[in-house]
């Protein structure tokens, strides 16, 4: 579970690690627009560029990036194998027998695979140099306007940031059931599909029943402290933006605004 | 004025088996009282009463002068602050700070005044170097300091101690119950323990022994303790200490049956 590089935080001093998360994460959302937009294949260079400035100023390594790619690189084999089988537009390629491979198949399979490599560079990028607790702040203080319609954007900060509190001692605990299970000749590795499956159920069952005794411990504690969803609270941090983060995001909507020209343009 | 004072409190989780049956009960201001009994007695209900988690079936809770009742739970809850069992169970922040910061926050104190109250209180229970430590890197003995210092940084005026010392292995024991004792002795905080650990039970100023949802025996320790042969009825163990030194009464030597280890050591060391 520890070779799991998306999502994971990296204690590294950068640039990009001291930006305030809520412009990191429209910056995130500027761009994915940006990768969606059909502007061809010229149109990933703007956010080619982009992702490699900010990977050097993360000081951040390529292949840490791009070892988040690996779980999805059966996706990726899955991807070319459909398009292969689905598609047949375009100049024919190979013919062997009744299998052919298309141009039109290997274009999309590619624009696919590079729009699914950038978005999860990205992603690393902003994980990697974001604290978990940061990145919910942030979160709560973009959907603030949202609370005006009735989207209790505090709460679901709050729920996202006790969630990611709670994943290692989670883990802690599911290894600890896992060792007493074991202990008691239960075999989660070896055996057939069944036997698999019912070694699973006593994993989950008592890991289940252990979350909800903590959720209502938990609910106890925090009420006791004086929490109250419907009260008004204020916060211990704060954030801010700096030059850093509006040149950071002037350059996102300038590479997004690069792309709806040469979509517009056709290009 | 009392700190808790309890009047024919009655309760019952599904309505039919009553836990506590009329607990009547004096806390006095300042006080150090212990509460113990066995797993099912009722004492954990107690406190999660007294802090406004449960409601009473009947009977009567007033906290520092005001009867409690559900719109003046919250407000009874600024002054009373509760530790529980599960060190990790209420370790609500991601750091040390933000942990001792949640509560200040529920309390809407302004963000600028929060840094040194989070400084000042995890200086007291000796945690101001792990301010940004995460959960996973503490000791059970830590967490439980961190939650104290959550606690003690809205000043509160009663702290219950619901088994938090439990889980925790003899050093975290020993830390915890001597930062009990600093707050009771030094900051003037009414302290309820809520125990299994008769040691620390002896350390109080006032035992109160609980069985099957009602008051047994209430008084100093040495005289509950005394008491030899309830204690042994109700399958409670005596503090180590007291056993120590009648055991050496018994084999003929001069020691006076004490509670705490520290008197132990020297009665022991006085004698030939």
């Amino acid at each position: 579970m520890n070779n799991i590089a998306l999502g994971r935080y990296l204690p590294i001093d950068s640039v990009v690690s001291r930006m305030d998360p809520r412009s990191k994460i429209m910056i995130l959302l500027i761009l994915m627009i940006a990768i969606f937009i059909p502007a061809g294949f010229w149109g990933y260079i703007p956010i080619v560029l982009f992702i490699i400035a900010a990977l050097y100023l993360s000081k951040l390594k390529l292949s840490y990036a791009m070892r988040s790619l690996k779980p999805m690189m059966w996706m990726m084999v899955f991807l070319l194998v459909i398009n292969i089988l689905v598609l047949h537009e375009g100049t024919l390629l190979v013919s062997w027998g009744w299998f052919k491979i298309y141009s039109s198949a290997l274009i999309q399979t590619a624009y696919v695979i590079i729009r699914l490599t950038l978005m999860i560079i990205l992603t690393t990028i902003l994980t990697a140099t974001t604290k978990p607790l940061d990145l919910t702040l942030g979160i709560e203080k973009l959907l603030k306007p949202f609370e005006k319609i009735g989207l209790p954007a505090h709460v679901i900060a709050m729920m996202i940031s006790i969630a990611l509190r709670f994943i290692p001692t989670l883990i802690e605990e599911t290894n600890r059931i896992m060792n007493a299970q074991a202990s008691r000749g239960i075999d989660m590795q070896n055996g057939s599909f069944k036997e698999k499956i019912s070694a699973v159920l006593s994993l989950i069952v008592p890991l289940f029943v252990s979350a909800f005794d903590r959720a209502d411990q938990l609910a106890n504690a925090m009420e006791a402290r004086g929490y109250d969803p419907s009260r008004p609270r204020t916060r211990y941090k704060v954030l801010k933006m700096n030059s850093v983060d509006y040149v950071a995001m002037a350059l996102s909507v300038l590479v997004l605004a690069i792309d709806i020209i040469m979509a517009v343009m056709g290009v | 004025m009392e700190a808790v004072h309890i009047e024919n409190l009655e309760f019952s989780y599904d309505g039919e088996t009553p836990v506590l049956k009329g607990i009547t009960l004096n806390i006095p201001r300042g006080s150090y009282t212990a509460v113990v009994g066995h797993n099912g007695s009722g004492k954990s209900t107690l406190a999660k009463l007294i802090i406004g988690l449960l409601e009473p079936a009947a009977g009567k809770i007033e906290v520092l002068g005001w009867p409690l009742t559900e719109a003046t739970a919250s407000e009874i809850r600024d002054h009373v602050g509760i530790v529980f069992q599960n060190p990790d169970n209420q370790f609500i922040g991601s750091t040390v700070a933000d942990d001792i910061a949640f509560g200040l926050e529920n309390h809407c104190v302004p963000t600028e005044e929060m840094q040194p109250l989070i400084e000042e209180n995890a200086a007291k229970v000796g945690m101001l170097d792990y301010l940004n430590a995460e959960p996973t890197n503490l000791s059970g003995g830590q967490k439980q300091r961190v939650a104290i210092a959550g606690i003690l940084a809205m000043s509160p005026d009663i702290i219950i101690f619901d088994e938090s010392t439990s889980m925790l292995d003899p050093q975290g024991k020993a830390s915890v119950n001597a930062q009990i004792r600093k707050l009771n002795k030094e900051k003037n905080i009414t302290i309820l323990s809520i125990t299994h650990d008769m040691d620390e039970a002896a350390q109080a100023e006032h035992v109160v022994v609980l069985e099957k949802g009602k008051v047994v025996a209430e008084g100093k320790p040495e005289e509950v303790f005394e008491n030899e042969k309830m204690m042994k009825d109700l399958k409670l163990d005596l503090p180590f200490a007291l056993k120590a030194s009648k055991a050496f009464e018994k084999a003929g030597m001069a020691v006076r049956p004490v509670l705490s280890l520290d008197e132990l050591v020297e009665e022991v060391c006085r004698l030939k």
